[in-house]
């Protein structure tokens, strides 16, 4: 009987994962016309994990620079010293890449990719 | 590109069923597709007709592996999107996949970052005091593997390295594109690694010049100041000339960037001094020049026909021995202010491999906003893109070549 239980709570959060393992498309798009008010699908709440990805990463850095501070003051030269301060190289790079990826994340763009066909995103090149 | 070969001359003008065996008796990359007549109306066994065999083998299965190395925050993306723009269509992450992929997918290349082949994460690394440019942090033999696997045009499961996490996550699949780019730190590092590449390309940065270019990049991070990034830079340094400046001896292209002359004591970084160092015998690949291959050629072209602001423009070109190799120099210092500096000095330089007049200045300006755009990296990264898509079509018409004459005979 406890595991008949165990498995009907499982179920239910199987079905609500699957729209997260379905690539690509959104599941509904009722506002073809406002696309603004669209509900945000699986593709844009990663991308809106992408946004907050910087702010974690911000504060990695600063994490990574002060642990690099403290190897360091111990012996300059050691392999732990070398090795906290490539790290601090990885993320800052890291962290420059995101910064770089949220600059040129155009929503009007970002729609178009996905809905080529509607009247916002038309183009007439021939 | 596929070269089809029919091996009878009856006319398949009745419905044929296909069977496609994967593997035929010449090897495992050609595709056999059989075509059977389902039924002959014409009464007699005059005509007896047996299948008609069409051999298929795709032409693109050697894809082209060009190699990029650089330091990390050298320019290596900014040169990656030149490129593949020379190519036609924006590189992107595979939909569908892991959002922190390092793999960019466009119609013909597929970029993959060497950072996946880590064989140690970053507390692996942590652990033994090891930094990601140590050889040991790297699996060779996988890449080496994997390498040669698309090459000769088959898929692969690529592990991904996580740059947020530091994790190396579950692989992705990469599927063999007309043109592999591989970029990171240590493309040529290995040797086998280093024969499987059709062209190589090292950017090497002068230690002035990447003080100023992490500075602008890390000094909008909240926990960076002057000493971390003078720390960062000063610690990695060891194992950057052990490890990963060596390469640049092996590289069909060097872009140096370095400090300028024009300016007395500039300290800013922002006027740029770039050399282009062009190897000499590469096959499918011939050196820019200016006015006289082969001759010492030193050139302002500001003056009566073009005007240019301070610093203004100077170009160098002429040849010289590099690490033991014949190359050719081709240098520009200052930085281009009017598109009309940018047309003045392509019309001069000859060997560009553009396909119509004024290509290298559409290139730029297509990418006015990425960084370099108006002093020599961009306009030498752009070169070596369209130099690259040259080569590119040199290798795929020999090969097209051969399979026909074989087809003629």
């Amino acid at each position: 009987m406890a595991t008949l239980f165990t498995l009907n709570l499982v179920t239910p959060r199987a079905i609500a994962s699957l729209p997260d393992s379905t690539k690509g498309s959104p599941i509904k798009v009722p506002y073809l016309n406002q696309p603004w008010k669209r509900i945000l699908s699986p593709l844009e709440s990663r991308r809106m994990q992408v946004r907050a990805a910087p702010d974690r990463l911000s504060e990695k850095v600063e994490q990574s620079i002060k642990e690099a501070q403290e190897a360091c003051s111990d012996d300059p030269a050691s392999g732990e010293c070398v090795a906290a301060w490539d790290e601090v190289e990885e993320l800052s790079a890291a962290a420059s890449h995101a910064r770089d990826r949220l600059k040129d994340n155009d929503p009007l763009e970002n729609y178009c990719q996905d809905n080529p066909e509607t009247d916002e995103c038309k183009t007439y090149d021939n | 590109m596929a070269v089809c070969s029919a091996y009878t001359t009856q006319s398949l003008n009745s419905t044929c069923s296909i069977s496609t065996p994967a593997k035929t008796h010449l090897g495992f990359h050609q595709k056999e597709v059989v075509f059977y007549r389902r039924s002959s109306k014409r009464g007699g066994s005059g005509s007896s007709s047996g299948p008609c065999v069409i051999t298929c083998s795709a032409g693109d299965s050697q894809t082209v592996v060009i190699g990029l190395a650089a330091d990390s925050g050298c320019g290596k993306s900014t040169f990656m999107r030149r490129l593949t723009s020379v190519f036609g269509g924006a590189a992107e992450p595979p939909k569908g996949g892991n959002p922190d992929s390092n793999t960019l997918i466009s119609d013909m290349t597929t970029v993959i970052c060497l950072d996946d082949y880590h064989s140690l994460d970053r507390t692996g690394r942590k652990e033994k005091g090891v930094t990601a440019l140590d050889p040991r942090a790297n699996d060779f033999d996988l890449m080496y593997e994997q390498v040669k696997a698309i090459k000769s045009g088959v898929a692969v499961d690529k592990p991904i390295y996580n740059h947020v996490t530091g994790l190396l996550d579950p692989p992705e699949l990469i599927k063999p594109p007309k043109i592999l780019v591989i970029e990171g730190l240590h493309p040529m590092f290995d040797e086998r690694v280093r024969d499987l590449l059709d062209f190589s390309i090292y950017l090497d940065i002068s230690n002035e010049v990447k003080f100023a270019w992490k500075i602008q990049r890390d000094m909008a991070e909240r926990g960076h100041s002057l000493e971390s990034i003078k720390a960062s830079i000063e610690a990695r340094k060891p194992d950057f000339d052990a490890y990963i400046d060596p390469q640049k001896k092996y590289a069909d292209a060097v872009i140096e960037v370095l400090p300028t002359q024009l300016i007395p004591d500039d300290n800013e970084g922002k006027v740029l001094r770039v050399r282009l160092i062009m190897k000499e015998g590469v096959k499918h690949f011939s050196p820019v020049y200016l006015f006289d291959e082969g001759s010492t050629i030193s050139w302002i072209p500001c003056g009566r026909k073009l005007t240019c602001s301070y610093p203004g423009i100077k170009f160098h070109y002429g040849p010289d021995t590099y690490f033991g190799n014949e190359v050719s120099i081709l240098e520009m210092d200052g930085q281009f202010d009017r598109l009309d500096e940018l047309i003045y000095v392509e019309s001069h330089l000859s060997n560009i491999s553009t396909k119509f007049y004024g290509e290298v200045t559409q290139q730029m300006l297509k990418h006015a906003d990425f960084p370099g755009s108006n002093n020599g990296t961009g306009l030498f990264q752009t070169i070596v893109g369209l130099k690259i898509r040259d080569l590119y079509e040199q290798i795929t018409s020999s090969k097209t070549a051969a399979p026909l004459e074989a087809t003629k005979a």
